[in-house]
């Protein structure tokens, strides 16, 4: 899928599946779908993020993004998303628990409404379905959900 | 797309490997740098040196050690964690910073070459408390920071709390060894 991507245009998107619902990133961003390796935690006070994996030598964290896309964390998931994150200082890998196969796809960015969420950039048209687009850096600084909230400090392993 | 490529300088290389001391609170490993550490007594041995301090404001501060007419702060590494209560068996007595660090135990030394700059991802108390990460055996295990167990108002708090005489280098919290 790598090389696939690294063809891409600015109209290719990244289909990610968590539970039973798709999302899409725009593929510029996404670097690699990586195995289900060992999730490594310790204590911190970041809501989103769960711990963080070691890929090709770099430590990568890991967001739980299903409590804020799902309203709920996802305990089964079979490959990491890795994408780039921008930050003030610069950027980095993130990774995203992901359910299934990703799948790559063109498609045309229909604009979000004013009422979106800020962490939905706009959808896709694929077949019948309509996508809802990621605004990555958007979602991975969002707040989670109260009752995630509250596992600050909770150190994972 | 290549994001390796654009995170180069983030993994800081040590020009010399680190001895660290591995040791655990609550089943959770850490690493220290060996020379960040005065020494290592157990609990047991402190229990006729340490006084407890009465109305501590900071929780994870409950007793005071007198060495070389300094007063260091006990601190329990499980409460500065946000980890689940354990029963602490040694004591870390750091070097140039007056605080004692109460953990499970060592697990044992090792040699470090490489610490990694904690990700950006982490954004809350842990870029005071760690130095970065380091990679050990198939660990990522996080590097103190010996400085971060108390802040500067901490130590004033403590002080306070204490009716400690104040001088300029206690209220900093360092001393010359």
């Amino acid at each position: 899928m790598i090389a696939e991507i690294q063809n891409a245009d600015a109209d290719t998107y990244v289909l990610l599946q968590l539970a039973n619902r798709r999302f899409a990133l725009p593929s510029a961003i996404v670097s690699e779908l990586a195995p289900p390796v060992r999730l490594h935690t310790f204590p911190h006070t970041s809501p989103l993020v769960s711990g963080v994996i070691v890929r090709r030598g770099r430590i990568v964290p890991v967001y739980d993004v299903a409590s804020i896309l799902l309203g709920r964390s996802s305990s089964v998931h079979r490959f990491y998303l890795i994408a780039r994150r921008n930050f003030p200082d610069g950027s980095e890998g993130s990774a995203i628990p992901v359910s299934g196969e990703c799948e790559l796809v063109n498609a045309k960015l229909q604009e979000a409404s004013e009422n979106t969420r800020p962490h939905i950039s706009g959808h896709l048209l694929v077949g019948d379905e309509s996508i809802e687009v990621l605004n990555f850096d958007a979602l991975l600084a969002s707040e989670p959900a109260p009752h995630n909230a509250s596992r600050r400090v909770e150190a994972q392993s | 797309m290549k994001i390796a490529a654009q995170e180069k300088g983030k993994t800081r290389r040590a020009r010399h490997s680190e001895q660290m001391i591995l040791f655990t609170v609550a089943n959770r490993m850490f690493a220290i740098a060996a020379a960040a550490v005065q020494e290592i007594r157990s609990t047991d041995s402190l229990a006729v040196s340490a006084n407890e301090i009465e109305h501590s404001e900071i929780l994870k501060v409950r007793h005071t050690l007198e060495r070389s007419h300094q007063t260091y702060y006990v601190v329990n590494a499980g409460a500065h964690f946000g980890l689940p209560v354990t029963r602490p068996t040694l004591v870390l007595i750091l070097r140039q910073l007056r605080v004692a660090v109460l953990v499970d135990r060592i697990e044992r030394m090792a040699e470090i070459a490489v610490i990694h700059a904690l990700p950006l991802a982490f954004a809350g108390e842990e870029r005071r408390w760690y130095r970065g990460l380091t990679y050990i055996d198939d660990h990522v295990i996080p590097v103190i920071q010996p400085a971060g167990f108390l802040t500067t108002d901490e130590f004033h708090r403590l002080d306070s709390a204490i009716n400690a005489v104040p001088a300029p280098r206690h209220l900093l919290g360092a001393f010359q060894a």
